[in-house]
């Protein structure tokens, strides 16, 4: 029987193509709508928690805290600690930090430099240079790329050695037809001190990092950034490091970023339990995404339901269509209950015409939402791309449809079709046999 | 007493039924004076009369299509005015097998789809349906145009598909509402036919209204219908 019904429905509905079509409408522009808007918040959430951590924004940011007084007594003679060398971060802590937390920690973006300099040969074969310090995970998050040779690796940060990796702006000309893999370089910094570093890798200049050269300026006498390990800055430096009131974790991104951020804390406050004036402090960036992320929600919730009105409208339509088309079926009406069937069986034939006709128009409804959000998405990464190319490459626009939502529209528009199409399906069921036979 | 009596089932027993319409209100109208008849089973029964003589209300209530206002009436020994808006479509649909002079096919649905009908109501299995239907159009010479629509079928081949549709639950009596209004003489004849060899060869109880007296003579029985009330009944096996 329920075969038979939708069978019937789908008869019925096709009988009158045109007039199901406009019938529909209202709920397809309405699932329509929902969908677009759930697709989109939900790609913009998407899309800048990927961005956010693609931009570094995935890491912790740890700081020293000075102890504050508890009690007004003591904030009357309380004076703002002074930071001793006692108190930094310790190369040892991070270093057990790394070893000890090393399925939580990914890396940690320690970034320092020895100065600006020159490497030259003679008095016109010259490059200019900046010689940064960073850590592995740093050169991670910049995303740089390594255009040929190597990225300096962990062994070369633990043992200090001077490897470094030159932008291929200098590869270019500097060393000009020359393969600049292997060559020593002698950095004369501008405090009169020289060292030496052994090219291992050229990584691509990155405009999103490093800015747009400026033009005024002749190629050959850009200042060029090369990146060494930090520890060999601290070596050669000579400044036995201090330690570090500041420190950037990468995380696991697998794990989760509070989480994470607790068990780091924890790890480090072991270090500042007896410290009278220093405590542990981290901020974590997620936490503010999430803050982001419920705003979004909350915005594409309230959108929705405005939307989701139209499927009222939509409604009205197919019951006002409903009844038409009882009015016009009345003989028919009439003819299947003088050949038995009952007045349930009646109304239920109706409603399930008025429902597939609903899911019709849900499921066109969700197509359509679906196409706008990747339409919209792809326009919009066009206009990143336009007018704002430096961040193109950290935004990613993904176009995420939300299942929960396409369910919903479905199961809505089901209901749409239950509670529209209930009162026409009454009112044909109420009919009595005779008066519907005789209708004319 | 005859000795058919003891041998042939009553399927129809009327007595004294009123059918009156605008009850209560000023222009109150009585169409049924008090009509008592019994039809047995295997009759050929043909209620005549002219138009207002009120033939249709009563067919309507034979039909349970609709309810006497007083007097009682049995279907196979049912009092069917006492039974529930379920119920009565179960016995039209299982009991009595309708012919209109409209037809009454449903448009969208073709020849055998129609015939089936009924056995949807009766949730029958979709093959079984199928099966009967097909032998139901054979038997009124229609299984060729199984798969046409009504719009496709002239009026004699359409009446015949509702003939056919009235069959198919093997019904206690088939109620034909003028069948051959619609349709030429000749056409009409044919149709006529068909009720003659469903009723010799099959035994049916056949109940046919008419306003035509030619054909009511076919008939083996014939109740004359004038102003509400009966005013012969001839040929009967009482």
């Amino acid at each position: 029987m329920f075969f038979e019904n939708i069978k019937e429905a789908l008869t019925s509905i096709f009988c009158n193509k045109m007039r199901s079509a406009l019938t529909i409408l209202g709920i397809v522009i309405g699932i329509g709508a929902v969908i677009t808007i759930t697709t989109i918040g939900n790609s913009i959430k998407g899309t800048l928690n990927t961005s956010f951590n693609s931009l570094g924004g995935g890491s912790l940011s740890v700081y020293l805290e000075a102890r504050y007084p508890e009690t007004d007594e003591e904030w009357a003679t309380w004076e703002y600690p002074e930071l001793t060398k006692d108190d930094l971060f310790s190369e040892e802590m991070i270093e057990n930090l790394e070893n000890d937390l090393s399925d939580v920690v990914a890396g940690i973006n320690i970034q320092n430099d020895l100065g600006y300099g020159k490497v030259s040969t003679s008095y016109d074969h010259y490059a200019n240079v900046n010689v940064n310090g960073a850590s592995l995970s740093v050169i991670e998050n910049f995303k740089l790329k390594i255009k040929y040779g190597r990225m300096y690796t962990q062994e070369d940060t633990d043992l200090a050695k001077t490897t470094c990796i030159i932008p291929d702006v200098m590869a270019k000309n500097y060393f000009e037809n020359e393969n600049p893999i292997g060559q020593i370089i002698n950095v004369e910094l501008d405090n009169g001190k020289s060292y030496k570093f052994t090219v291992v890798g050229v990584y691509r200049y990155d405009q999103s990092l490093f800015g747009k050269p400026d033009s005024s300026v002749p190629e050959k006498d850009r200042i060029n950034i090369i990146f060494t390990p930090y520890t060999t800055i601290n070596k050669l430096a000579d400044a036995e490091s201090e330690g570090y009131s500041y420190l950037d974790i990468s995380v696991n991104p697998s794990l989760d970023q509070s989480q994470a951020s607790e068990t780091i804390k924890e790890y480090l406050l072991k270090y500042y339990e007896d410290n009278p004036n220093w405590t542990v402090y981290i901020y974590n960036a997620t936490e503010d995404m999430k803050i982001i992320n419920v705003v979004i929600n909350v915005i594409t919730i309230a959108i929705s339901f405005i939307a989701a009105i139209s499927l009222i409208v939509g409604g009205v339509g197919v019951m006002n269509i409903m009844l038409v088309s009882i009015t016009e079926r009345t003989k028919e009406i009439g003819v299947r209950m003088a050949m038995g069937a009952k007045k349930r069986v009646i109304r239920t034939q109706f409603i399930i015409e008025a429902i597939v006709l609903c899911l019709f128009g849900g499921l066109v409804g969700i197509a359509i939402g679906i196409i706008n959000g990747f339409i919209i998405g792809a326009v919009a990464q066009l206009f990143v791309n336009q007018f704002y190319p430096d961040y193109a490459k950290f935004i990613y626009i993904t176009i995420n449809p939300s299942l929960t939502a396409v369910l919903l529209s479905v199961f809505f528009s089901m209901l749409t079709g239950v509670f529209f199409g209930f009162y026409p399906a009454n009112k044909a069921a109420k009919m009595e046999v005779i008066d519907a036979l005789r209708y004319e | 007493m005859s000795e058919t009596d003891n041998i042939k089932r009553p399927i129809i027993q009327m007595h004294d039924i009123h059918k009156s319409y605008y009850i209560g209100k000023p222009n109150e109208l009585e169409i049924l004076h008090g009509i008592g008849f019994n039809a047995y089973e295997g009759e050929f029964v043909s209620i005549v009369g002219e138009s207002g003589s009120g033939k249709s209300t009563l067919m309507n209530i034979i039909g349970i299509l609709d309810r006497q206002t007083s007097g009682t009436y049995f279907l196979e020994g049912k009092d069917v005015n006492q039974l529930n808006d379920d119920v009565r479509s179960e016995i039209r649909n299982k009991r009595i097998g309708f012919v209109f002079q409209n037809f009454n096919l449903l448009p969208r649905a073709n020849a055998l789809k129609n015939v089936m009908m009924p056995l949807v109501y009766s949730e029958q299995k979709p093959k079984n349906r199928r099966e009967k239907a097909m032998e139901m159009l054979k038997l009124v010479g229609m299984d060729d145009r199984a798969m046409h629509k009504p719009n496709e079928l002239s009026g004699g081949q359409k009446q015949r598909v509702a003939i056919a549709r009235a069959m198919i639950n093997d019904p206690a009596i088939i109620l034909a509402d003028e069948p051959t209004g619609a349709l030429d003489s000749k056409t009409g004849h044919m149709v006529m036919d068909i009720f003659h060899k469903l009723h010799e060869e099959q035994g049916k109880t056949i109940v046919l209204i008419t306003h035509s007296q030619e054909l009511a003579n076919e008939t083996q029985r014939i109740i004359t219908l004038f102003d509400g009330n009966i005013t012969s009944d001839k040929g009967g096996a009482l």
